[in-house]
């Protein structure tokens, strides 16, 4: 039986940041192919090759044992590859017949639309996959899975052959997720291979044949379900030498200096957080994509402030309800978006250094061009910023040089807190570990550090204690020298881990 | 010398200031020496006599103060199109005030610019309080401005004979030059500290770039945004004042159409509309250019001939406008054919 699919050693990198590193993978036909991975281990590259988004740099793709080497998205729906995306790609004020249409019909500019066909067809689609919902309702009347199913039906419509579901169940309920399990059983018997991504692994014995290990752009296996238990799984998954050294911690940390209790914020999600953090100390925060982590420290620096809970800063209760708030308390944030967030593209080295700690540097209000340009040339020498100049635009230095820029316009405010939102993404290894020097040092001067990091060997390496959330709650928080492999256990939920310590 | 990216921008923003220089240097001597001739009597008129000059000065006065209050609005990535309208406004209120009320101009001044500024907070809440967008905002107060001064008025009354010493704020001279220039002067003067060398000119141009940026930074952005919309209120109700002393009457009709000179005047003294980038030099760069090319054509003998300065001068402005911006473009565009090689 030809495979459906075929990935020889595939590769692609964007800029210096290899995201796959000669990935062999294979769909069959009839087959759930569940691919597993940390954040960032490949698995959306690989996607996003599959479906005809990037080119890939290097190695062969096969689809039904033809060699494609320009596929489009355009001709990747030609040959049946379709994806349901985690949040579904529906235009929201259409209806579900004319989403469908759009996804299905390719007529003539000017062509008569036929709405009694569209409204047959929608309903065949729909009645297929088990949907009970109207071809005239507006996408935006319906709920998340019901939009998934749109998704399916649209997919099934276009007699795809290879169907990629990007974590379908993250937010289905119980009875929606047993649904969406018959469906994929269903176009499976019909003989359409099924790539399924989840970070659930009960979810992957229960439904795939075959799971592909994806980790640090590389393969690290493929098994058949019934060959491989849940602990190996963990273990293939973050099982990778340490590849630089970390700064090792120095002395005890000091009085506590943030104590978090009970903070909620319904808008985003986060419920009933408790933790605390010394001064010299650094607290890793573990967590999957979408745990919580940056939305708790959107709340400790006032961006979406706390709806309950109090924040006390050494020993004392403090309202923080803006981010100037947050500085004023001697809280910082470094955010993980650092393009839009972290510093200003247009402006140069010197105007950001100064940006936030303008009350230092120009009591009283007016700007002094001395005292920026030596703030300038101390954080450029201190943090070894590489720039043409102080006055260089921020956009014309590499995203390391950047992040440095964004670190130092924080500590000029001299912070007793700082937040750290994945300081490393992005950056390229020499100036990874510069900056996870840098953090260790800021902790020994007596700075509290909460470091938020998808990157877990970072979280390993770096943290004083490792608290791990989920779910926009704080699951654990496990001690320096835990296992890679335990702290990927409670943030994927599985019980009986030994070291859990509920704060 | 090595080469820095940093000096280039800032030597493409001395190009175009220095562009707009030369503009103006050349069609100031180009209507000097076609604008200026000698009638039967032997007496010099036209664009070459001083009273011209000073003519040229005080009407750029206007629509100059309104370029300077909308320089910082536009560098937020903002935009005021009610600045005329609140003029039209607060020259009504002060005629008010003066003749039907009774008001000494000691009192009634200050609560003009007072009316002034709370138009501005009108914009500014909605803009900064609701996050409604700038455009749909100020075109509904730009209609609801003048609205209000013309049912004020009845759309009839026009208020005149102001004290003579109000008069000299518009028609007198002080140390020898308009007097009027000496306020404009002093706001431009201001609002340059304010944009190029206070820390709330940083925090407005932050917000230009990057709004979620300026937040992320401590800015605090309503505040921002509350004091530049404001702050143009209060400029229009000076420019108000100016207007009704210049023409010495206070009509609900009063400088209709002058925020998109305004508006010209600054985004062709290099101003992006897009926020962030500009300068005040460049604002009354561009206002001076406008108004000499507005005055100047109307004192050749050609447009005399004809009766169409007022057709020119719009048909002038709008192509330099658009020149501005293609040469604005120029480098963007250089750039982008050289990667494509």
């Amino acid at each position: 039986m030809t495979p459906l699919l075929v990935f020889q050693r595939i590769s692609k990198s964007f800029g210096a940041v290899r995201a796959l590193r000669g990935v062999d993978f294979e769909l069959r036909p009839g087959e759930v192919h569940a691919l597993l991975g940390e954040n960032g281990a490949g698995k959306s590259t690989l996607i996003k090759v599959a479906t005809g988004a990037h080119t890939p740099d290097g190695g062969t793709l096969m689809v039904d044992g033809e060699v494609h080497d320009g596929l489009t998205p355009a001709l990747a729906h030609d040959l049946g590859i379709a994806c349901i995306y985690q949040q579904p790609a529906l235009f929201p004020d259409l209806t579900v017949m004319e989403n469908l249409a759009l996804r299905l019909e390719k007529p003539a500019s000017f062509a008569r639309v036929r709405w009694t066909d569209r409204r047959k067809r929608a309903m065949e689609l729909l009645a297929k996959v088990g949907a009970e919902i109207l071809p005239d309702s507006t996408v935006n009347e319906l709920s998340m899975p019901e939009q998934q199913l749109v998704e399916i039906a649209g997919a099934v419509g276009a007699e795809a052959r290879i169907v990629i579901m990007d974590e379908p169940t993250a937010s289905l309920t119980r009875r929606e997720q047993e649904r969406l399990y018959g469906i994929v059983r269903a176009l499976k018997s019909e003989g359409i291979g099924i790539i399924y991504i989840s970070h659930r692994l009960e979810e992957i014995f229960a439904l795939a044949d075959r799971v592909t290990v994806l980790r640090d752009g590389s393969s690290a296996g493929t098994f058949d379900v019934c060959d491989i238990n849940e602990g190996e799984l963990i273990r293939l998954m973050v099982g990778r030498e340490v590849t630089h050294l970390y700064p090792p911690p120095l002395g005890s940390p000091g009085e506590v200096r943030l104590k978090v209790d009970h903070l909620c914020c319904h808008a985003s999600g986060v419920e009933a957080v408790s933790f605390e953090v010394r001064a010299g100390e650094i607290l890793g925060m573990a967590g999957l994509v979408g745990a919580g982590r940056t939305e708790l420290a959107r709340i400790l620096f006032g961006i979406t402030p706390a709806d309950a809970g109090t924040i006390s800063m050494d020993g004392r209760i403090v309202t923080v309800r803006s981010p100037s708030e947050a500085i004023d308390e001697g809280i910082a944030y470094v955010p993980e978006d650092r393009r839009r967030h972290g510093v200003v593209l247009d402006m140069s080295v010197a105007e950001n250094v100064t940006l936030a700690a303008h009350r230092r540097y120009f009591p009283g209000g007016w700007l002094r061009d001395r005292i920026e340009a030596g703030a300038a040339r101390d954080a450029v020498e201190r943090l070894a910023i590489k720039t043409a100049g102080i006055d260089a635009p921020v956009s014309s230095l590499s995203g390391g040089n950047q992040q440095k820029v964004s670190l130092s316009r924080w500590l000029a405010t001299e912070p007793k807190l700082l937040i750290l939102d994945e300081p490393t993404q992005g950056v390229d290894v020499g100036a990874k570990s510069e900056i996870h020097a840098l953090i260790r040092r800021f902790a020994e001067a007596g700075m509290a550090v909460i470091l938020i990091s998808s990157d877990l060997p970072e979280i390993l390496g770096m943290s004083d204690r490792i608290a791990v959330m989920g779910g926009g709650k704080l699951i654990g928080i496990l001690p320096s020298g835990s296992a890679a492999a335990d702290v990927m256990a409670v943030a994927l939920g599985q019980s009986g881990t030994p070291g859990k310590d509920i704060a | 010398m090595k080469f820095s990216a940093g000096s280039a921008w800032r030597r493409i923003l001395f190009r175009h200031e220095m562009l707009l220089l030369v503009v103006l240097i050349v069609e100031w001597l180009l209507f000097l020496h076609f604008g200026t001739m000698t009638n039967r009597r032997g007496v010099t008129v036209g664009f070459g006599t001083l009273d011209r000059q000073f003519d040229i000065l005080r009407h750029s006065c206007e629509i100059g103060l309104l370029a300077l209050a909308l320089t910082p609005i536009i560098l937020t990535a903002g935009i005021d199109l009610s600045v005329a309208s609140l003029l039209g406004l607060c020259a009504i209120v002060f005629g008010q005030l003066t003749h039907d009320v009774g008001l000494p101009l000691s009192l009634a001044i200050p609560l003009t610019l007072l009316a002034g500024g709370l138009g501005g907070a009108v914009n500014a809440g909605l803009i900064a309080g609701l996050r409604l967008p700038p455009l749909i905002v100020t075109l509904g107060t730009y209609s609801l401005f003048r609205g209000l001064a013309e049912a004020m008025t009845g759309g009839a009354v026009t208020y005149t004979q102001f004290p003579s010493g109000f008069l000299a704020l518009g028609q007198g001279r002080w140390l020898g030059v308009p007097a009027q220039a000496w306020i404009f002067v002093g706001v431009a003067v201001g609002m340059w500290m304010l944009v190029h060398r206070s820390v709330a000119g940083r925090f407005i141009r932050v917000i230009g770039f990057a709004p979620e940026g300026a937040q992320y930074a401590g800015v605090r952005v309503g505040k921002c945004l509350t004091f530049v919309y404001v702050l143009a209120g209060l400029v229009s109700a000076a420019a108000a004042l100016v207007y009704t002393a210049r023409l010495g009457q206070a009509k609900a009709d009063a400088a209709v159409g002058y925020e998109l000179y305004a508006i010209t005047a600054v985004v062709l003294g290099g101003t992006s509309i897009f926020g962030g980038k500009g300068s005040v030099t460049g604002t009354l760069l561009g206002v001076a250019v406008i108004a000499v090319l507005k005055n100047g054509l109307a004192t050749l003998p050609v447009v005399i001939r004809m009766n169409s300065a007022e057709e020119l001068s719009g048909l002038l402005t709008g192509g330099l406008l658009l020149f501005a911006l293609v040469i604005g473009m120029l480098p963007k565009l250089l750039s982008a054919v050289c990667i494509r090689r």
